[in-house]
């Protein structure tokens, strides 16, 4: 990670605060604090629910004041930090006690947590002037330090024994308290927001597995993704959002890479799909614009998982029906627009210097021998199962086919199935075509695949880019690769992207690819029974 | 399942997050810890069979659903579901038939006749309210309803 800045600094210093060993308090503070604690619990309990508890809180305030709590800010987190583990501890002996049934305990637990937030909120709210916003957000970020610090360390101490619930329910509340609709509390709504994110990014499933449910409840909390998503202004939220999400993808990786899926990861994963759907539904511009990025940390064998990002299309575009007879998509006036990419992909084209030596082939298609050493630059010896730089695969693909739709347009042509050839961003493309081996080859077709969206230059390029491909193809092999990346994301349930329907509609259609008389279309009974049946889902089905 | 790729052995860290995040699928979060207290209807999720139903009616959270309702059903949401869309609906449907809720008794009155008298501080008469601690109507003769506790906020 870097060295962290702004706001995230005392976040930083919060969790530093309590991981920091034979951390010691002022004698008597431990007592004092509990002391307070209690008598807070005590008063906000005694009112009915949901009851104003300003009068009290001035009260309660005097006496923070007479105890000395306020005095300094060292004493302030102190006490906060204190407050944190006498709350937790007196979650984990209510769930050990089992006299009592679990909706007694919940709610007895519910009731000290409440409480604890109430206060905090409180605090943040009326510390410092009325619209001195630093304060209140300088102690916002140092109490969720000190929370997360206090997770973090209750994880690594009590490993399985550890419990989510204290904290998702004090990050939750917390942050439900934060947004309720008065004045003071908007005016530094995305400041809270940019708060827990850090936080949520601090604690992301990589750094407390343990707490990974508890994580993606408040990652899809519908407050928390309808406030970073809908109402914060000019999609301010959506890079921290994205952020989280990009988090979570990095750490299911590992487990759904091998597709042996145990109960845990199955329902993480099942989450993680809930999630793509809602945002499928009411954010789609948000998956269209860090497809990308999303593409990049999602192993390549999660095939539904991607295909519900690479489905989510502009909400004001009308799509075209993909089975329209003769539907001609160079006529639709949506490809000579490319899609916004947020990601930097000629940055991640490493070293420099082959970056250079890319520009320099892609401008004077020259020297051969760029092409020859393209694999090598393409591959990688460390690490068991991985043979190639993925990301390095994906940005290289993203960035040639972009630098050919520019060049094409530079001469006054739009891209089709004959101005792509002969150049030398199609000599790339053939070179690795021919050249990788099978697992190569896949990275690369599939890397193009995730280009085949919603009607936009790069959909219309890359899927005649594909097609090209198979037709010029010197070998079977090639063209059964082809078809395998583009059926395999066929078959799987709806949705279904547009632009890889297009594209394999287009093949099997039309004859000048011969696609029926390849062999492996009927290498095994069930394989052309398969073929059969995709292709009258695709020719006459209508209502799919 | 597929992994065209080849399987990879988890590693030493994969192993470990694993772990944590078995014994963490043991004591899932429970749908309450992320909501506000309920002190009277308690969610106690319950495995039911799939013939019954398993999801409310559609649209059964729109004030049109809410005025279908009977009144008794009304009053039980308005008092045991508090600080709820719900509450806030079934207030509405209540406004909607002319109950009026009363601050002071923290109850809901509804003319049973025209006031004998009424003025700008009150009005008097025979009034049926809903009385929440016998749970029922009653009739109430000669009943004052000062304006100063009729809650009169807009609800929208």
């Amino acid at each position: 990670d870097r060295t962290p800045f702004g706001p995230t600094v005392h976040i930083h210093n919060g969790v530093l605060q309590v991981r920091a060993p034979n951390y010691e308090d002022p004698p008597g503070l431990v007592e004092k604090t509990d002391f307070l604690l209690r008598e807070w619990i005590g008063i906000y309990n005694s009112q009915p629910q949901g009851r104003d508890t300003t009068k009290q809180f001035t009260m309660f305030v005097h006496q923070m004041n007479v105890h000395g709590i306020l005095k300094t800010d060292d004493l302030i987190t102190r006490f906060f930090r204190l407050s944190t583990q006498i709350c937790v501890e007196t979650v984990y002996r209510s769930l050990t006690d089992k006299s009592v049934t679990m909706n007694l305990t919940r709610a007895k637990i519910y009731h000290t947590l409440d409480a604890f937030v109430k206060l905090v909120a409180l605090l943040v709210k009326h510390s410092g002037e009325a619209n001195n916003t630093n304060t209140k957000v300088h102690l916002l970020n140092k109490v969720l330090g000190i929370v997360a610090g206090c997770l973090l360390q209750d994880h690594d101490t009590r490993v399985i024994d550890f419990h989510q619930l204290p904290y998702q329910r004090i990050f939750t509340m917390l942050f439900l308290e934060l947004n309720s609709p008065e004045p003071v509390l908007e005016t530094i709504n995305f400041h809270v927001l940019t708060a827990f994110c850090h936080t949520l990014h601090i604690l992301r499933p990589c750094k407390a597995a343990g707490f990974c449910y508890a994580w993606l409840e408040l990652v899809s909390h519908r407050v928390f993704m309808g406030r970073i998503l809908a109402t914060t202004p000019h999609q301010k939220g959506w890079p921290m959002y994205a952020q989280l999400l990009i988090d979570l993808f990095k750490y299911l990786a590992p487990f759904l890479r091998n597709a042996e899926l145990a109960k845990p990861v199955t329902m993480l994963y099942k989450g993680t799909l809930r999630v793509l759907l809602v945002l499928l539904h009411d954010f789609p511009e948000f998956l269209c614009d860090y497809h990308y990025n999303f593409c990049d940390v999602i192993p390549p064998n999660c095939i539904q998982m991607r295909n519900l990002i690479l489905s989510a299309f502009p909400r004001n575009m009308r799509l075209p029906d993909p089975f329209t007879p003769n539907l001609k998509v160079d006529m639709l006036p949506e490809i000579s627009y490319g899609p916004r990419i947020l990601a930097n992909v000629s940055i991640m084209i490493t070293p420099a210097q082959f970056k250079k030596e890319l520009d320099s082939y892609l401008k004077a298609r020259a020297p051969v021998t760029f092409l020859s050493e393209l694999r090598s630059n393409l591959q990688v010896s460390s690490g068991p199962g991985v043979h190639y730089n993925i990301l390095l695969m994906n940005a290289l693909i993203l960035y040639v086919g972009s630098q050919a739709i520019s060049h094409i347009r530079s001469k006054g042509h739009t891209p089709n199935m004959s101005t792509i050839a002969h150049s030398a961003h199609m000599d790339i493309f053939q070179n690795l075509a021919v050249d990788l081996d099978t697992e190569g080859r896949y990275l690369f077709l599939n890397a193009i695949a995730n280009q085949l969206r919603y009607p936009n230059s790069h959909t219309h390029y890359f899927s005649c880019t594909l097609l090209y491909l198979f037709a010029e193809a010197n070998t079977e092999a090639i063209q059964e690769q082809i078809t395998r990346v583009l059926l395999e994301r066929l078959i799987v349930n709806r949705p279904h992207p547009w632009g890889l329907l297009i594209t394999f509609i287009e093949l099997i259609k039309n004859p000048t690819y011969k696609f029926w008389s390849h062999e492996f279309v009927r290498c095994a009974p069930e394989i052309e029974k398969l073929f059969e049946s995709v292709a009258r889902s695709c020719m006459v089905q209508k209502t799919l | 399942g597929v992994a065209p790729l080849g399987a990879v052995p988890l590693q030493k860290e994969h192993q470990s997050q694993f772990q944590y995040m078995e014994s963490a699928f043991y004591h899932m979060p429970h749908p309450s810890d992320s909501e506000r207290i309920r002190p009277y209807v308690q969610r106690t999720p319950y495995p039911t069979q799939t013939y019954y139903i398993q999801a409310p009616l559609p649209l059964s959270d729109t004030l049109e659903f809410y005025q279908r309702l009977a009144t008794e059903t009304l009053f039980f949401v308005f008092y045991y579901m508090e600080g709820t869309k719900a509450q806030y609906l079934a207030a509405k449907a209540l406004k909607k038939q002319s109950w009026r809720f009363h601050t002071k008794y923290m109850m809901w009155f509804q003319r049973h006749e025209e006031p004998k008298v009424i003025n700008e501080e009150y009005e008097q008469g025979t009034y049926i309210y809903f009385d929440y601690e016998k749970w029922g109507q009653r009739k109430k003769e000669g009943f004052t309803f000062e304006y100063k506790y009729l809650e009169d906020r807009d609800l929208n």
